[in-house]
């Protein structure tokens, strides 16, 4: 079977030169087969003997101190084999960024005296069946004093806000700094020489991966005394050394078994199920199943972070961007997950794929009483890309210019010092503009058509 | 009220189970009969990964009781090939690509089976009004349609070199059945 | 949790059954998905599977289901065209194969789109109850609810002449998705002016909504966007945030929905 959309080689003619036979043709799935005659095994379609069922007391607040826990009508339900709290956690405290050196643990695997958002784990309850966990953990009953809330990045950081995290910031904390900064040129200098200053505010919304296969894990003791995890996390291990962080035994006494997801997104990096479903399993000395819900997915699971991004740009008359100040919140939610790497990837990438000679980025990553954002399809960059983008057009209307030109004029070209200060290679920007415009059939001038990534016009 | 015995025709055979009151469709076939092709994605009717035929119509297992469903003809990914041998839907969604995570497949495929046997010659429209229960998150759901539509094509030319395809016929069954039941006449006393 | 199934094989079983605490279940596709996810009381339930309720009438002008009639059992029906409309824009094929037309009348909003249907088409039920039969008009059972331990056996009502059914479903995606606004209305159009007028909404209140407001309005008026523009405002509407839209958007589009059901445009 050909392909639909042939390759276009025209312009990187000399770098495909190789005898290349798979790149270019339709080859199969390797997983297909198995995928349509449902053989395929998904974490889930383990049933081993004596499995049990794990389901969660969850937050009902957004940020409350939490005065008392009484599980006791947890274990008058038939069925329920126990209850784990905070204080069955070996470790409870954690990140999952700790294994690249980020810092400091700031999630309870269980709450311990407080709240951060409403879903919050707080007690599992472990049990021969489903419906016995789902009734046993709904049997917890948990007292509140409801604390201030913070639901907006802008307000979290303002004056006086109420400060929710331990750490005793409302955002992580750079190497010393409240932000993650990029300092390149003379922003200031830029705009007093610009022409034009234009300024555009964008924001968005928490989006949920909404995966078809709940996030999930099995978990069934061994022999030998090791526990084997059946996972559908996208990150095996990742999940194998925070867990055994997190239950305080060596790695070597855990097995992860992935590698198949059911539609993952970047929504199964987190460690949440996995450590509850071994501490169970541990407990029990039986097999332990945690999965999501449907309705947990969508409100517990990590989402992409919203965000607001703030683009200030000095600009001449003829299209040149001079100078491109951005400050960016992102919302992590309650706690850091993947957050704070997402935050540095968005600065890294500002400001965007042009040349600007002079520009200032601050990145914030900040805490929130709103569901833990992480991972999502290109985290940290695609909010990014939409403002970024979205303020190109913005420009493009006030000077009255073509936005393929304004981007053509400012494109990074091989060679170019970046803001972050690498060198750009590889770039491809400009002959990706110029193929789109042929393809809609938009009018490019000569001098834009001449235009190449590998050489900057003059002037 | 105790647990009692169920039987299924299931993909053709008879298979009898011990179900709880609770026991849905679903875990009768994930759990008692380890036909794990049918997928809990919601457990509420909306994602369409458990979705099986029962008496030839789609359905979706995770709301059926299963005890309610004794006696019933129920299909499942499982009894689609012959052996080694795809049928058409389940070669058509391999060589279009329609499937790639993989977890909405079976339920995309069942509900794909079932427009195919009430409707040989589907438009665009049929099969995205057949499909609309089931979600797929990694497609967008173009590929799918797509392989529905080339997998109806490929059966009319089997049907017009006279191929015979007997699990197609079983299923052609079923459906029928459901019909001449639907179609009956209001009975019972309380008719008035 | 589901503590027991009753499978009773005529209403007069399923009704003895219902007298000791069950409550009837038709398609299960609503009871099922809380009983599939929420902790609470054991229930018990009586499924209308075998009762001899499903089924489909035409006598003439007077059409008759069987309370345990499937929505898809609607859709494959050719005499009952002017429903197919209505009854495809609920949920997708695998729920419509268990749904049951009685199950539509009592799920809450904003479902019930077959009952916004029926409403408008002046249905009358067949309700069993410790007294023995009895008929109800759909709209006090809308209004009031039915007794605990009371059973549906039948839906009736007078087919549509041609032309006069009107049913309009704004949802965020074109199939497969709870109602925004629902609007269902039998109307005759006679020299250019209303006639008799029916007019039922959906997603606009917690139960099904009568819009009488708009009726007056609307009898003996000529069928013009202003006489629709004016029906629209007659009413006390309240509507409801929920996952398919805010209740400000509700009240926002519901002139909108209106004159696209009346008007088709
Ligand atoms: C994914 C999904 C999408 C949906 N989309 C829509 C939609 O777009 N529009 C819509 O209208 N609905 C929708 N629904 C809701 C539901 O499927 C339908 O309303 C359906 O018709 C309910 O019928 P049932 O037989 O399955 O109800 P059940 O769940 O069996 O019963 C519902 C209620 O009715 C009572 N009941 C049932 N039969 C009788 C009887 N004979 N006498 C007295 N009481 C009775 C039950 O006790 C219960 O309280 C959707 C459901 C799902 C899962
Ligand atoms: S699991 Fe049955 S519809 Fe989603
Ligand atoms: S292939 Fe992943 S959900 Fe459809």
């Amino acid at each position: 079977m050909g392909r639909l959309t042939p390759i276009d080689t025209t312009y990187f003619k000399d770098e495909r030169a190789g005898d290349f036979t798979v790149i270019g043709s339709a080859v199969q799935r390797s997983d297909a087969r198995g995928h349509v005659t449902g053989r395929t095994l998904f974490f889930e379609d383990l049933t081993p003997p004596g499995l049990t069922h794990v389901k969660i007391h969850r937050s009902t607040r957004h940020h409350a101190r939490i005065d008392r826990v009484d599980v006791s009508g947890a274990l008058e339900v038939p069925g329920v084999l126990r209850v784990i709290t905070h204080e069955d956690v070996p470790n409870n405290w954690y990140v999952v960024l700790r294994l690249i050196g980020v810092g400091p643990d700031d999630e309870p695997v269980l709450a311990e005296d407080r709240v951060l958002y409403r879903g919050e784990p707080i007690v599992a309850v472990v049990a021969e069946t489903e419906e016995a966990a789902r009734e046993g953990a709904a049997r917890v009953v948990v007292d509140y004093t409801d604390l201030p809330a913070v639901l907006d990045v802008e307000a979290a950081l303002a004056d006086g806000a109420p400060i929710i995290k331990q750490a005793g910031t409302n955002h992580f904390v750079y190497e010393g700094h409240p932000c993650r900064r990029i300092r390149f040129g003379d922003v200031e200098r830029g705009f007093a020489e610009a022409d034009r200053i234009i300024e555009g505010r964008y924001s968005s919304s928490p989006i949920e991966h909404a995966p078809v296969e709940p996030t999930g894990c099995i978990v069934v003791p061994q022999g030998d005394g090791r526990l084997r995890i059946h996972s559908n996390t996208q990150a095996a291990f990742f999940t194998l050394d925070n867990t055994a962080l997190i239950l305080g035994v060596p790695p070597t006494s855990l097995r992860v078994v992935g590698g198949t997801v059911g539609g993952g997104f970047g929504g199964k990096v987190d460690v949440i199920v996995e450590p509850l479903a071994c501490l169970a399993a541990m407990l029990t000395g039986r097999p332990a199943k945690y999965v999501y819900s449907r309705a947990e997915e969508m409100q517990v699971s990590s989402t992409r972070a919203a965000e607001h991004i703030h683009i200030k740009d000095g600009v001449m008359d003829d299209g040149r961007i001079v100078a491109r100040q951005v400050t960016l919140y992102v919302d992590a939610g309650a706690y850091s997950r993947h957050s704070p790497y997402g935050t540095t990837k968005a600065a890294a990438h500002m400001p965007g794929p042009y040349t600007i000679p002079n520009v200032h980025v601050d990145c914030y990553c900040v805490y929130t009483n709103r569901t833990p954002s992480s991972a999502m399809r290109g985290f940290g960059v695609t909010i990014g890309d939409f403002a970024l983008e979205s303020h190109m057009d913005h420009v493009a209307r006030e000077l009255g210019m073509d936005p393929l030109r304004l981007r053509l004029k400012n494109a990074y070209r091989d060679g170019d010092m970046k803001a972050h200060r690498k060198i750009a290679s590889g770039t491809a920007l400009v002959e990706v503009i110029q193929s789109a415009a042929d393809l809609v059939g938009h009018d490019l001038p000569p001098e834009y058509r001449a235009m190449s990534s590998a050489e900057r016009p003059e002037g | 009220m105790p647990s009692t015995i169920v039987t299924l025709k299931l993909n053709g055979t008879e298979r009898e189970l011990i179900a709880r009151p609770s026991t849905t469709l679903l875990s009768a076939l994930r759990d008692t009969f380890g036909l794990t092709g049918a997928k809990r994605g919601c457990a509420q009717g909306g994602c369409g990964s458990c979705t099986v035929l029962l008496d030839g119509r789609p359905a979706v297992s995770c709301l059926i009781p299963v005890v309610t469903v004794d006696g019933c003809a129920v299909e499942t990914v499982e009894g689609l090939a012959d052996g080694d041998r795809l049928d058409d839907v389940q070669q058509a969604f391999v060589d279009h690509f329609a499937t790639q995570c993989g977890f909405c497949t079976p339920g995309m495929i069942m509900s794909a089976t079932a427009l195919l046997n009430r409707e040989p010659a589907p438009t665009r429209q049929d099969v995205t009004e057949a499909i609309c229960g089931n979600v797929c998150r990694c497609t967008g759901y173009e590929p799918i349609v797509t392989a529905v539509l080339s997998a109806a094509e490929s059966r009319r030319d089997g049907a017009a070199e006279g191929r015979h395809d007997s699990a197609a016929e079983r299923r052609h069954d079923g459906a029928g059945e459901r019909h001449r039941d639907a179609a009956a006449p209001l009975s019972g006393k309380a008719a008035g | 949790m589901l503590i027991s199934v009753e499978m009773p094989d005529s209403a007069e079983a399923a009704h003895a059954s219902l007298q000791a605490g069950a409550v009837p279940l038709g398609g299960g596709t609503h009871l099922l998905t809380r009983m599939n996810d929420e902790a609470g009381p054991d229930l018990r339930v009586v499924s209308l599977r075998k009762a001899g309720l499903r089924g489909i009438d035409v006598d003439g002008d007077t059409v008759t289901l069987g309370a345990a009639t499937t929505l898809a059992d609607l859709e494959d029906d050719p005499r009952l065209g002017y429903l197919a409309g209505c009854v495809r824009s609920i949920a997708s094929p695998p729920v419509r194969t268990l749904a049951t037309v009685a199950g539509n009348l009592f799920v809450p909003q904003p479902y019930g789109d077959l009952a916004a249907a029926l409403l408008a088409l002046d249905a009358e039920l067949d309700v069993l109850g410790t007294a023995g039969l009895r008929r109800e008009r759909l709209e006090r059972v809308v209004a009031d609810g039915l007794p605990e331990g009371e059973l549906v056996t039948r839906i009736r009502f007078t087919a549509p002449a041609p032309g006069t059914f009107r049913f309009h479903k704004a949802s965020r995606r074109r199939l497969n998705s709870g109602s925004i606004v629902t609007v269902a209305a039998r109307l005759t159009v006679e020299d250019g002016l209303v006639g008799d007028v029916r007019l039922v909404l959906g997603g606009l209140s917690r139960r099904l909504l009568r819009a009488a407001g708009a009726e007056r309005v609307l009898r003996g008026a000529p069928l013009t966007a202003e006489v629709v523009a004016e029906a629209a405002g007659a009413d006390v509407i309240e509507p409801f945030d929920d996952a398919y839209a805010s209740a400000w958007y509700r009240a926002r589009v519901y002139p909108v929905h209106l004159r696209r059901a009346l008007l088709g445009a």
